[in-house]
């Protein structure tokens, strides 16, 4: 097919549309749309992906994404270092931190096992994970991969090669989701959150 | 236009991610072989899908036919896979099947005894488990493929010799004077004759030794030979 556009206008459709998500069309309407905007806007545009780039990395320690050699939740002094909450990606760590639940430590697997695509153990921050354990005193692993298939696997290896470290290992619970509808709800996610109910105090002064 | 919705049961094979919250949902059904169908929001927490299309679950699946994938529409569950994924025995176990399975089968070709071959190892795996599970139904297979070892004789001198080895690409196993491939205990074979002679409650209920990993061992490399590619799940766990 011949190029309809001018080479300036197609080398930025192509390359739009090679991100996740965006096909042929969108791409043509995003490209128009930053032609269309004032330059000051595009240069911001272009220069905070380029500071991205240029000083995203990954945390010395738990592999969140940090601006420097350790992440802002590593540096802050007042978390708690006993518990360690493990995650897939660092997008968790903001799904969790937004809950305001949570104030021990974080660790990123970046990704987690699928033995149906081949990753493994060792493609991921297992080793790092396993290492931090004694220097940094954690008494109590969360695991919060997701509940799926993947992160299931990865959940249930993680806690069998913590069995000699005698760490407490806890896992997320599984629920219904605040706001749904018992009747939707799968067998599998309605019999956990049956087991693991928990006692409701109808007397608010008893203990 | 309105899409000719049929009607099916499956097992979930795997799962592909496609966008944002959707799923590709590699089914093998009973009437269709393996399909391939669109899950639409699978992955949101809301999802009225939920656990159900997971890998290894064992659905009644109502589905839109369309032009390349069809979509699926409402999913009850037969199985779930609640007592495969709560140990990881299990669900490793799990796993290396539905590899199998999914490799073995092509797409809009019926297979409807391995479907039923799954469908009743999956139920053996949540409900107990055990050593020669997957070894069992990686022979079982084979055999209603075609390919079924010689355990009685040896494969190639046909003599009623002790068989010391075992190699499939000779097609069974060998005696002392033939042998080839990899060693093979007396146990183990027995394990074997019982997988494939009909006793196969007798082989399963077989506690986990040198002798059903050797069989487990027979097992993978035969399934990799038929199939010519590794098992990806049997590599990465064979060492656990």
């Amino acid at each position: 097919m011949a190029a309809v556009y001018t080479a300036p206008v197609q080398a930025l459709i192509d390359e739009l549309g090679r991100l996740p998500g965006i096909g042929l069309k969108s791409a043509q309407r995003i490209a128009f749309h930053l032609l269309k905007l004032p330059a000051a806007d595009v240069h911001r545009l272009s220069a905070a992906i380029n500071d991205a780039k240029a000083r995203v990395r990954f945390c010395q320690r738990c592999f969140n994404v940090a601006d420097g050699e350790w992440c802002p939740i590593c540096l802050d002094e007042r978390r708690d270092t006993r518990v360690l909450c493990v995650v897939e990606e660092s997008r968790d760590i903001v799904a969790l931190e937004r809950t305001g639940e949570f104030r021990g430590r974080y660790h990123v697997l970046l990704g987690a096992m699928s033995p149906l695509e081949g990753i493994g153990p060792e493609d991921l921050k297992m080793k790092e994970l396993f290492a931090r354990l004694e220097p940094e005193g954690v008494t109590e692993v969360i695991l919060c991969t997701n509940p799926n298939t993947e992160g299931e696997v990865t959940a249930l290896y993680i806690a069998r090669m913590l069995r000699p470290f005698g760490i407490r290992v806890t896992r997320i619970a599984s629920g219904l989701p605040v706001g749904g509808d018992l009747e939707y709800a799968d067998e599998l996610t309605l019999g956990r959150a049956l087991e693991g109910r928990r006692e409701f105090a109808t007397d608010p002064a008893a203990p | 236009m309105r899409r000719p919705l049929y009607r099916d049961r499956g097992v979930v094979l795997r799962t592909y991610r496609l966008g944002e919250a959707d799923r590709i949902v590699v089914v093998l059904t009973e009437q269709r072989g393996k399909v391939r169908a669109v899950a639409n929001g699978v992955r949101k927490t809301g999802s009225r899908f939920g656990a159900r299309l997971e890998p290894g679950s064992h659905v009644q699946v109502l589905m839109a036919e369309g032009r390349g994938l069809d979509t699926i529409s409402q999913v009850e569950v037969i199985d779930s896979v609640a007592h495969l994924v709560d140990d990881l025995d299990h669900l490793t176990s799990a796993l290396a099947m539905l590899e199998a399975a999914d490799q073995l089968t092509l797409e809009g070709e019926p297979n409807a005894p391995l479907y039923r071959m799954l469908v009743g190892a999956l139920r053996t795996v949540s409900q107990r488990g055990g050593p020669l599970v997957v070894p069992a139904f990686f022979w079982k297979v084979l055999a209603a493929e075609g390919i079924r070892p010689e355990l009685d004789v040896c494969v190639r001198c046909g003599a009623d010799a002790p068989l010391v080895a075992f190699d499939m690409d000779h097609g069974g196993a060998l005696c002392r004077a033939c042998r080839s491939g990899a060693p093979l205990g007396a146990d183990a074979l027995g394990l074997m004759r019982d997988i494939l002679d009909g006793r196969l409650n007798q082989a399963l209920a077989a506690p986990a030794s040198a002798a059903t990993h050797e069989v487990a061992g027979h097992a993978a490399r035969a399934m990799e030979h038929h199939i010519e590619r590794r098992l990806r799940t049997v590599a990465m766990f064979e060492r656990l």
